[in-house]
């Protein structure tokens, strides 16, 4: 057990590594520059030569290569052309922001997801059931950010039950320190976090739909049923403890999708997260932050998929680690 | 919308329903057909999916006015769907339903032809991994484990940065480059298995190189999967498209996309809603047809799995 | 057969404790009297960093402009000849101790909010900040004119300039806001740019910097100490959104309670029927143009195939109709400028003579020059080539995308065969700077001054600068130099006016739109005064009257 997790770690650093060297020399070429786009009248000549020597964008690709990976060795994630700030403070500031909102956008997911599976294999074939997957599955092919603009146009905009957009009110709370920022907090998250979720638990619920028919015809359900426990305890219990195991692959799956949906729901809802970080570095061809972003995100992915194999592995005693 | 488009709209409703039943037809002859359309589901996907088919093919006849002409900036702009605007026209005087018809093209063009460079990739690394094995198979699949770490997204936020405007068929490339991993390893999985069945064995001792048993012995018994996950992945595509015009990265103005309308007539959501509406529910339909039809292929085709 | 009871029992009580918690706990503050309030702003976009030499962006000003003062302010008037017009403030008096050098007193009650003093060091080594190439300072060409600061003593500093020209005090000024040298000696200049301090600044204005939210907001608090008198409104508090429609949102919704400008004639009209709001119109420091580019896309050694005759584009620019134009796109809120200027430009003169509006004689000009259709497909062409080309247009702007597919139009009724290019912002800047575009539909903000606008846009000097189509002129640029030398204001706009007749004639550019900026403050604030060069710089005059202070506005910080 321990070697596989030794190997499974170091495959995953070297993941992490080749994308690495993969986003520096794509993005590189970019010819980002710290003159120009971001500002509102250019620099003259002069000011972006020195601007320019500044940051070290004179020298040969292999020479700034080797200086990035000693930087990121050290933690150093390099300066921002258009922030004028390091890059680690700035994704320091917009990670959190992904964090939750991926966060709440998969507790979302996950419990609606599974009360809607259960519900549907419950009520399997009738109306119900019917009905609920296909509206399930016509939220699940929306584009995100459609979705987004619709519920902030529906529920922001028209009846005002929901802010629209940003984390938090600047006035009452600049600080989550009493019990109303917190639930200020969650009402300001309701909306891009339920964007986000919808569209995932459309396809939680097919899965756990399918898993729990699975679960609710074997045998030992069956036994349970015959030996006279209650119908709902032999459904919460028995099944739902298998049900569960397709939630950790999920884990897996969902991590990639939240981060590429998180790119543009933030964009919607002005959420200041490491999506809108990287969609704003874009227009400012402020390549240092589009590539510490890629790098994030990746990580995230690679760390997702790495805790998603421990925890199945962990979680089933009935699958054998893999031998070669 | 005059009389002779109206005509070519309901010949295309007409024809779209005329193919489904006929297809419907052939499919009851056969068991996978019969399974196919058990799915209540299928039967209307295709229709939707046929139906979008035939606008795109079909677009000069059945759109009214030139997609890209702005009929009057000064006084044909946000106006809501009437009898002349089948559904209004957006913030620069242009027919939305025009713009629809059209985008159709783009929008669907873009998903099938980015599909089919992500499926052939996908089978062909997959196959060359699955059948060669050792370190062939290990390298092609770091390589797949690297393209999956990355977010689609972040990779596609990168290219932008590289190029001034991307070239539609530059966005077509990008797109199936990025999208063949998964692809790859379920065909990987079935060629594993295949590999060891006796009719691949007795090809390889007749004497036909490795070329030849892939491509007339593997990938054949390789397609349902294929196929199924080609069929889900338009969808995937098509969603993709519509972000990145969303951004403002996708496919460019004047061309219309479902994406950049709906990047369009964003900024006019609340006066005018229409233009980023319909664009939207043209999207969310086709792309759930396409999930209905790849759920109902993967019913059908897949000759293991239990009848339910 | 599931039961769903207990879930939904839960789940009510969970919202009912929920609702409770959220009425019970709101913030709740005790703030009265005549120095409390709180005032959001909301602005699409936000501070790149808080440290006047390195930044240029306007919403940075804004901020800057409450956290350092300097030496003296221009006045409403916006008269920026001489001295007499000008505001003291961290100066309280000035002499001229020779033609070319000016002396500066310092308010000795000046102080630093870590409370030390002001002193005339910290005026000298902003000077020296400011023209550092190292901090590489876009304000750097503005001061080329001052030899050198020193100082007598603590309170006193000496400006000594080349020469002698009108506007010696308005760029002594205008563009140093005096900075912190104890802070800020020991930095590294090369590191100014990222500098930590530009994120959590100390200053010597009416307003002390209290936090910034990547991101989210920036606040700030007024100095009650603050020498020259304590700002009424208390908290400061900037909330970033993701565009202007978005902050307009926010205002009607009460999130907000003022902003800078409402850009469109949908949100004016908005704005107006909302009782809560009150518009202030200003003078806007922007107008638009439609540009040639002179010199060959990509080679700027040889002229443009089409815009290098002079010929043509004065026929171009006759078959425009730039009233009609203007009120499809602006209605009634802007003005068609007769050169490049803005409505708050002073030497706006509408006597000012331009070439007219006539499709037919600019019909004629073409067809003498040889542009005629002579294919029959509704495009002039000569010897083969048609009369097209390209127009580069930024998405970011929704006025000059309108524009564009007007001027589309127009033109096509002309025979002129137009294609846009709509880019991103960032890629426009680009295309422009290095000149790979036929026309574009550029925006230029404007100094109070035309002494340094002009010159970057329309002379030789603007060469690889903001100057993108490569105009130039010696007659023209005589008579600007000529303008910039003379003191008296009449005499001044005589000779600008005949400046901007000579570029007029040459057409390098139609010139479409100067708007008037409508700004929306929420109608419980009072003696709200908005100078138009910096809407924010009287922020510490405004009110919240006791009667009128809400919730949100009595909560302390």
């Amino acid at each position: 057990m321990a070697v596989w997790l030794v190997r499974r770690l170091a495959a995953s650093i070297a993941i992490v590594f080749a994308v690495i060297t993969l986003t520096f020399f794509i993005v590189h070429l970019a010819r980002g520059s710290p003159c120009g786009p971001s500002q509102e009248q250019p620099f003259p000549p002069e000011v972006c030569d020195t601007l320019i020597k500044q940051f070290g964008l004179d020298q040969p690709l292999s020479v700034q290569y080797v200086r990035y990976l000693g930087q990121l060795a050290r933690g150093n994630l390099g300066r921002s052309f258009a922030l004028h700030r390091p890059v680690a403070d700035a994704l320091a500031d917009a990670l959190p922001h992904t964090f939750v909102l991926a966060l709440a956008a998969l507790v979302i997911d996950f419990s609606l997801g599974l009360a809607l599976g259960i519900y549907q294999a419950v009520r399997e074939r009738r109306f119900a059931d019917i009905a609920l997957g296909n509206i399930a599955l016509f939220i699940n092919s929306m584009p995100t950010f459609w979705l987004g603009l619709v519920l902030l146009l529906v529920f922001a905009q028209r009846l005002h039950w929901f802010p629209p957009g940003s984390p938090s009110n600047p006035v009452l709370c600049p600080r989550l320190d009493s019990a109303y920022c917190v639930l200020d907090f969650l009402w300001h998250l309701a909306l891009p976090a339920l964007t986000l979720g919808l569209v995932g638990a459309a396809a939680t619920a097919r899965y756990q739909r399918t898993a729990m028919l699975e679960v609710i015809r074997q045998d030992y359900v069956r036994t349970a049923r015959a030996k006279g426990l209650g119908e709902r305890r032999v459904l919460l219990v028995h099944a739902l403890r298998n049900a569960l195991l397709p939630f950790i692959t999920l884990f897996g799956l969902t991590f990639p999708f939240l981060l590429t949906g998180a790119v543009l729901v933030e964009s919607v809802f002005s959420w200041p997260g490491m999506g809108r970080l990287a969609v704003d570095a874009i227009g400012q061809r402020d390549y240092p932050v589009v590539t510490a972003a890629a790098l994030v995100a990746s990580a995230m992915v690679v760390l997702g998929n790495l805790l998603a194999d421990v925890m199945y592995v962990g979680a089933d005693p009935r699958i054998r680690v893999p031998g070669a | 919308m005059t009389f002779a488009t109206w005509l070519a709209l309901g010949g295309a409703v007409l024809v779209a329903l005329l193919g489904v039943e006929e297809s419907r037809r052939h499919a009851m002859k056969s068991v996978a057909g019969r399974r196919f359309l058990r799915h209540p589901t299928a039967a209307p996907a295709l229709f939707v999916l046929a139906f979008f088919v035939i606008l795109a093919l079909a677009a000069r006849l059945i759109a009214p006015y030139d997609p890209i002409e702005h009929l009057d900036p000064a006084h044909l702009a946000n106006h809501a769907p009437s009898a002349r605007f089948l559904l209004g026209t957006d913030p620069y005087s242009r027919d939305v339903w025009s713009r629809l018809v059209f985008g159709a093209r783009i929008s669907l063009g873009i998903g099938a032809l980015a599909m089919l460079v992500a499926v052939t990739l996908g089978a062909l690394v997959g196959s060359v991994a699955g059948y060669f094995r050792r370190w062939v198979d290990a390298a092609l699949m770091r390589l797949v484990d690297v393209g999956l770490a990355m977010p689609r997204i972040f990779v596609f936020l990168m290219a932008v940065a590289l190029w001034d405007r991307v070239a539609l068929w530059v966005l077509v490339l990008l797109i199936g480059l990025t999208g063949w991993f998964g692809t790859s390893r379920l065909v990987r999985a079935e060629v594993l298995s295949l590999r060891e069945r006796e009719f691949v064995a007795a090809a390889g001792a007749l004497g036909a190189g490795p070329t030849r048993i892939i491509l007339r012995h593997v990938l054949p018994n390789v397609a349902a999967p294929i196929i199924v996950s080609a069929a889900l992945g338009i969808g995937n595509v098509m969603l993709l498209e519509a972000g990145l015009s969303f951004l403002g990265m996708g496919v460019a103005s004047p061309t219309p996309s479902w994406g950049n309308m709906i990047f369009d007539g964003w900024l006019k959501m609340e006066v005018a809603p229409w233009s980023a509406t319909f664009p939207g529910l043209a999207i969310s339909l086709v792309v759930m047809a396409f999930n209905a039809v790849g759920d109902a292929l993967r019913d059908a085709l897949d000759p293991r799995k239990e009848a339910r | 057969m599931l039961s769903i009871r207990l879930p939904v029992r839960l789940s009510a009580g969970a919202a009912l404790a929920g609702v409770l918690l959220f009425a019970g706990c709101a913030r709740k503050g005790g703030c009265t009297g005549e120095h409390c309030g709180t005032l959001m702003i909301a602005t699409a976009g936000e501070p790149d960093i808080l440290l006047p030499p390195v930044s240029e962006a306007s919403i940075t000003r804004d901020v800057t402009e409450q956290l350092f003062l300097k030496l003296a302010d221009l006045g409403m008037s916006g008269n920026t000849v001489g001295d007499e017009d000008f505001q003291p403030r961290l100066a309280e008096r000035w002499e001229w101790d020779a033609p070319t050098t000016l002396v500066f007193h310092l308010d000795p009650r000046a102080r630093w909010q870590d409370g030390r003093p002001v002193t005339a060091a910290d005026v000298a080594f902003t000077y020296d900040a400011y023209t550092d190439a190292t901090v590489a300072s876009p304000f750097r060409p503005n001061l080329r004119q001052i030899a050198a600061v020193t100082t007598r003593d603590s309170l006193t500093v000496v400006f000594r300039f080349r020469q002698r020209y009108p506007e010696m005090f308005y760029d002594a000024v205008y563009q140093l806001r005096v900075l912190p040298s104890h802070l800020l000696r020991e930095l590294p200049r090369d590191q100014w740019h990222s500098a930590a301090f530009g994120r959590a600044p100390v200053g010597d204005g009416p307003y002390r910097f209290v936090a910034w939210k990547a991101g989210e907001s920036l606040e700030l608090r007024a100095d009650s100490t603050f020498f020259l008198g304590r700002p009424h409104i208390r908290r400061v508090i900037w909330r970033f959104t993701a565009n202007p429609q978005a902050s307009v949102r926010l205002l009607t919704a009460g999130d907000a309670d003022a902003m800078e400008v409402l850009v469109t004639p949908d949100n004016v009209q908005l704005a107006r029927a909302d009782t809560l709001l009150t518009v202030y119109p200003y003078k806007g420091n922007v107008y638009g143009y439609l540009g040639f580019n002179l010199a060959a896309p990509g080679d700027s050694t040889k002229p443009h195939p089409l815009f290098g005759d002079r010929e043509l584009r004065r026929a171009l620019l006759m078959a425009v109709d730039r009233q009609g134009l203007l009120r499809n796109v602006w209605e009634d809120l802007a003005k068609v400028p007769p050169g490049p200027m803005s409505q708050l430009d002073w030497y706006w003169d509408p006597e000012t003579r331009e070439l007219p509006y006539d499709t037919a004689q600019a019909a004629r000009r073409l067809a003498r020059l040889g542009w005629t259709d002579s294919d029959g497909d509704g495009i002039r062409d000569r010897d083969g080539h048609p009369l097209a080309f390209r127009l580069l247009v930024p998405t970011s702007s929704g006025s000059r995308r309108q524009y564009a597919r007007l001027l589309q139009e127009q033109y096509r009724t002309m025979g002129v065969d137009v294609q846009l290019d709509e880019v991103a912002y960032s890629l426009f800047i680009e295309r422009a700077h290095t000149g790979l575009f036929d026309a574009l539909l550029n925006g230029v903000s404007t100094d109070p001054t035309p002494a340094s606008g002009i010159p970057q846009s329309w002379t030789r000097a603007g060469f690889g600068g903001s100057n993108y189509g490569r105009y130039e002129n010696p007659g023209f640029e005589r008579l600007v130099d000529h303008a910039i030398a003379t003191a008296n204001r009449a005499e001044a706009k005589r000779t600008w006016r005949a400046a901007i007749e000579v570029l007029n004639q040459d057409a390098p550019a139609v010139f479409l739109f100067a708007p008037r900026n409508f700004a929306a403050v929420d109608r419980r604030v009072t003696d709200v005064t908005i100078r138009p060069d910096s809407w924010l710089a009287l922020l510490y005059t405004w009110r919240i009257p006791a009667d009128r202070l809400t919730d949100r506005d009595r909560v302390e910080p």
